[in-house]
């Protein structure tokens, strides 16, 4: 094997700078590598993290249906009320401090559900409210008209008692039981949110008991 | 030695780089599987013909109920009383069973659009054809559902008893179940959910043999 001629120092010095200069080249090759790659992975993750940021405004924008995540704004809630039936007058203003009245012990026979032109017996409505209804009541000084007629519109054809109510302390008041809410009017988007959690719902004692079947009030329409 | 520490340390911060990287896309990457795959097993939504048949059957539904009770107290033929308590027992039950989907699915009771806007909807694609007319089927929005007994006619039939108001309340009923089977074959063209058609069947298998009998009924009274 022939043997290599001896290199002169000047060459090895030569080929030790060569070498340097090489390995110092991959570095920086490597280390662009590295940092393309950081940027598009950091980036992608950046990326990402947005869109999902988005996605998630985006489903939560959606309105709520859910009638435990429905907002009333102005809601007034009475709790722990009693349900018994009693063959008496019930003072609702005095005992639950509620006007109208938005539950409490009422009459064994429930109203039937309906629009009213006069005012209805509160104990007989009542039971409603405990069947799960909504009970709509207007000031009949304030609300006559079209602005009546418009109310009687937005009933539903059950499970809703629209009623004249004397000495309301706002032109509209929305009742179901234990809960309530004062309306400028037909057109108070309020009434359609508190229609929404309430109308028939688990909040009741007996949501979905009759409300047919019982007695009529006088003057109903419907 | 100062030249051998520094590609140590850059070693290490580029592995600490790469896994907070990695534990960002595994955590993004589950909670993107997460939130994505979760719509895909969600309950129908409030515009759903789902939520729409399970709103309006019960209003129908309870009208049956309504009826059957009135015709018991009108008279005192076993095969119209036994009829009636079948209607109503079942109804009931049925009424109770499409209350507790719309809370299961944390969806209103109350309608979000109006009655029957889902009967509009186009049927699915593949659904058994009907041989009936399409045009029969199209219902508008709002207009009272087929079948259901008017408040006048529920009124006359109270101011009736024996034979005559057997004849009416078969009357009503023959035309309450066409109604019902109606709305059932319309939820039937347009849904998979798979509780909803079972129950929807059972309607129109059930309601369809009771209407023979009905119409056998009202034939011997003629």
């Amino acid at each position: 094997m022939p043997v290599p001629p001896e290199q002169t120092t000047k060459q090895q010095r030569e080929a030790r700078r060569a070498e340097k200069v090489a390995l110092l080249k991959k570095k920086q090759a490597r280390d662009k590598r590295n940092l393309i790659l950081g940027l598009v992975g950091g980036g992608a993750v950046v990326l990402a993290v947005i869109g999902l940021v988005i996605a998630v405004i985006a489903v939560n924008a959606v309105p709520k249906v859910d009638p435990q995540s429905i907002e009333v704004e102005g809601l007034q809630t009475f709790d722990n009320l009693p349900a018994n039936h009693v063959d008496t007058a019930v003072d609702y203003a005095a005992e639950y401090d509620m006007t109208p009245p938005a539950g409490g012990n009422h009459a064994p026979v429930w109203l039937n559900c309906g629009i009213y032109t006069e005012a209805v017996p509160n104990e007989n409505a009542v039971h409603d409210l405990e069947h799960g209804a909504v009970w709509v009541t207007y000031d009949p000084a304030v609300v006559t008209g079209d602005a009546l007629t418009s109310l009687q519109d937005k009933m539903k054809s059950t499970y809703m008692v629209l009623s004249p109510f004397e000495g309301l302390p706002s032109p509209v008041v929305a009742s179901a039981w234990g809960n309530q809410v004062q309306l400028d009017g037909a057109d108070d988007p309020e009434l359609t949110q508190f229609v929404n959690k309430f109308w028939k719902a688990s909040t009741a004692p007996e949501p979905g008991a009759p409300c047919t079947g019982g007695i009529d009030g006088p003057g109903k329409i419907s | 030695m100062a030249p051998e520490k520094s590609p140590n340390r850059t070693g290490r911060g580029r592995l600490a780089i790469a896994a907070l990287v990695v534990v960002a896309l595994v955590g993004v990457g589950a909670f993107a599987i997460g939130r994505l795959s979760a719509p895909v097993v969600s309950a129908p939504s409030t515009l759903s013909v789902e939520a729409g048949f399970a709103r309006d059957m019960q209003v129908h539904h309870d009208q049956a109920v309504e009826l059957s009770f009135i015709i018991r107290d009108l008279t005192d033929a076993d095969d119209v009383r036994t009829l009636a308590y079948d209607i109503a027992r079942t109804q009931s039950q049925q009424s109770g069973q499409m209350y507790g989907w719309l809370t299961e699915w944390n969806l209103p009771q109350a309608e979000a659009e109006p009655s029957m806007t889902w009967m509009t909807r186009p049927p699915l694609t593949g659904t058994s054809a009907h041989d009936h007319d399409p045009t029969s089927s199209a219902h508008t929005p709002g207009e009272p559902m087929p079948g259901l007994a008017t408040a006048e006619q529920i009124a006359e039939l109270k101011t009736l008893t024996g034979v005559a108001a057997e004849k009416d309340f078969l009357t009503l009923m023959i035309a309450h179940h066409k109604g019902g089977v109606e709305m059932a074959e319309a939820l039937l063209e347009r849904s998979t959910d798979r509780v909803e058609t079972d129950f929807a069947r059972g309607i129109v298998k059930a309601q369809t043999s009771e209407i023979d009998l009905m119409e056998n009924m009202l034939a011997e009274r003629n």
